[in-house]
């Protein structure tokens, strides 16, 4: 859509303004590097959406150029603000700002949830429907690497350095319930400082493995599938970022009926994958909480995945 | 939208997935070789090992001979196919001459098939031919490796699985897809399928009727220990079950495929619970003279024999006539540690 003139004096009234949120995740249901069409590797990930966990952002549009945000250091919130005014062709800047629940360094997504919150707020304020593909490109462009939550609940491998999909598999995640913590004494990971994982041919092969079970798993919605898949990529991951306990949590999920354990590939998260309309589910949850907290693991929670109003 | 892919080969290594019951899905290749030898040549032409123009080279006359010289013609690689006279028909020979492969037949004085004279044909070549490149369908990790998208394709239709059914040769397409399988379905059970007077899984060597099934050298590729059952399927059973593919599902393939198929449809009704996959490698055209040429068939002595339904279950390994099926529980054990056992079996039924 465009809309003409100065967007920021039109009227002479209301400084036109829009408040956009943007959700956590729980670090990476796969992570790893997957053929796309042309035959070319990427790098790519499938992100796995917490809703509980979100950043909201406010923008107003004012007259200068520049971009004041607020606070001051989310500098990737205000670069993805100014390249989606440019996007929009607007020259003013405006002001940002950010609140948000999300714990910083863990692998939560706080900052792609703050860029992508930033650039909806801004196109929300110019009254801009943007699609996730172009939301998904500007975080990439504001911040070198993103997740895949400008897709929500949407399932797609999206290459996280192009901010391109590989492939959208057509669906949401299955309802899931994750019991959550840190591992390595909950310290956060620079994730600026991690060097790229460079795969072998054997994993790399399995990546493919991979993205054929998450696809199953969205096409049936089958969490059995999913907990598989990302079992599968958390022991590749493993051999990367390697996390203290590992085997514990691996062993606590088995002995539980979990359908499998989730990691973020470039933080402290651990995740235990439950089926939500798994039966006893309450109790099984439970256990691996309470296991987890015994064996030392920090801040473990319960988190929904498309949970559409279950309750404890 | 259509998406067409960027590689022709791409699709047409890609089986079409047949369900053959309700809880069995085979995978039908047209030409399954063409998986491995794409991605042998993708990989070393990406790590630089394979330059623009090499001479390729390879001891074969089975189908990766085939799947390499269409690929080799396509990207502009010459191509020397080494394999022994009494291996190879005067068509295949002319079929892949044509497409630009040379065919270096040996004599084949012992009837083996001459592998240790086809090595040294080979080693002489790439001792001549300073780029040239020996694709190692036997022993290289790129054969088992390039089934992962076989394991894909498979978990895309049909999700969980249970059971593998697959012939092995070289072991490249059963172990490779078994180990990528595996990785996820810890308890998925391997059944193999191999034919009488192979050597793979301890028959002592023989002349094959039953061709591109079995081995008489041992190669690398194949792993043992992924193997929870083994079936040798002679001839004739492997012939009756390519025809009832074709005139139940209209599926055209050699016999190789018959075996994979008769066994798997032997696992599935045993295991009414189980999702069962079975991999069927080349398509008939190559056996129309023979398996599906009537007047052949019945100069075969004792053609056609009593359809066999079952296998006979072995406690001691042999080989069996080519109307015979016949298993033996594996159970994920070394070559070494089966044939010990076989020898006290074998000391101890002979007390």
């Amino acid at each position: 859509m465009a809309i003409d003139g100065d967007l920021a004096i039109r009227d002479g009234s209301q400084p036109l303004a829009g408040t956009a949120t943007a959700i956590a995740h729980h670090g990476e249901l796969i992570q790893g590097v997957f053929q796309g069409d042309d035959g070319h590797l990427q790098r790519g990930l499938v992100t796995l959406p917490i809703a509980g966990l979100k950043s909201v952002a406010t923008f107003v549009l004012g007259v200068d150029k520049g971009i004041i945000v607020h606070p001051d250091h989310k500098v990737k919130a205000a670069a993805a603000a100014r390249l989606t005014l440019d996007l929009l062709s607007v020259s003013g800047g405006g002001d940002l700002t950010l609140h948000s629940s999300i714990p910083v360094g863990h692998g939560y997504g706080s900052s792609t949830a703050d860029v992508v919150a930033s650039i909806r707020a801004v196109a929300a304020a110019l009254k801009a429907l943007l699609r996730p593909s172009s939301v998904g490109r500007l975080a990439v462009a504001a911040e070198r690497a993103s997740d895949a939550i400008a897709y929500d609940d949407h399932a797609v491998l999206f290459a996280q350095r192009e901010g391109a999909v590989i492939e959208n598999f057509g669906g949401s995640l299955p309802p899931l319930l994750l019991v959550g913590f840190k591992a390595n004494g909950g310290a956060p990971v620079d994730t600026l400082q991690l060097s790229p994982a460079r795969y072998d041919s054997f994993e790399i092969q399995q990546f493919g493995v991979l993205r054929a079970l998450v696809a199953r798993a969205v096409r049936f919605q089958d969490p059995y599938l999913l907990g598989r898949a990302a079992s599968a990529s958390a022991l590749i991951s493993q051999r990367h970022l390697p996390k203290q306990g590992f085997n514990e949590v691996v062993q606590i999920a088995e002995e539980a009926g979990a359908c499998g354990v989730q990691v973020a590939h470039s933080g402290s998260l651990f995740g235990v994958i439950f089926d939500l309309s798994e039966t006893d589910l309450r109790r099984k949850a439970g256990l691996v909480a309470q296991r987890a907290e015994s064996a030392g693991f920090t801040d473990v929670e319960f988190h929904l995945v498309n949970g559409e109003g279950w309750q404890w | 939208m259509v998406a067409v892919d960027a590689d022709y080969f791409r699709d047409l290594e890609t089986p079409r997935l047949a369900h053959l019951s309700r809880n069995l899905v085979a995978a039908a290749f047209p030409l399954m070789k063409l998986m491995p030898a794409r991605y042998i040549l993708d990989r070393a032409a990406a790590d630089g090992e394979l330059k623009a123009g090499a001479h390729i080279v390879e001891t074969t006359s089975g189908t990766f001979g085939m799947a390499v010289a269409l690929l080799a013609a396509a990207r502009g690689y010459r191509l020397t196919l080494v394999t022994a006279s009494t291996l190879i028909d005067a068509r295949y020979k002319a079929r892949l001459e044509r497409i630009g492969a040379s065919v270096i037949a040996l004599d084949d004085p012992r009837g083996d098939g001459n592998q240790p004279g086809r090595l040294e044909c080979l080693h002489d070549i790439l001792a001549r031919e300073p780029d040239g490149f020996w694709t190692r369908q036997y022993d290289s990790p790129g054969n088992w490796l390039a089934y992962a998208r076989l394991a894909e394709l498979l978990i895309r239709a049909m999700g969980r699985i249970d059971c593998l059914v697959g012939c092995i040769g070289t072991g490249g397409s059963l172990c490779g897809t078994a180990w990528f399988l595996r990785t996820i379905f810890p308890h998925l059970t391997v059944f193999a399928v191999d034919t009488h007077h192979s050597i793979l899984f301890g028959q002592p060597v023989g002349k094959r009727m039953l061709r591109g099934l079995g081995n008489s050298v041992l190669p690398k590729n194949v792993r043992h220990e992924l193997v929870d059952e083994i079936h040798w399927v002679g001839a004739y059973p492997a012939y009756m079950a390519a025809h009832r593919l074709l005139r139940d599902h209209g599926i055209f393939m050699g016999p190789t495929s018959g075996a994979a198929a008769l066994v798997a449809q032997w696992v599935a009704t045993k295991h009414p619970d189980a999702q069962v996959a079975a991999i069927m490698p080349d398509e008939g055209h190559r056996h129309i003279e023979t398996v599906y040429n009537d007047d052949w068939l019945s100069s075969l002595p004792g053609w056609p024999c009593a359809q066999v339904s079952e296998p006979n279950t072995l406690s001691i390994i042999a080989p069996r006539a080519e109307t015979q099926w016949t298993r033996f529980v594996w159970n994920r054990r070394s070559l070494a540690e089966v044939l010990e056992t076989q020898a006290a079996v074998k000391a101890q039924t002979s007390d």
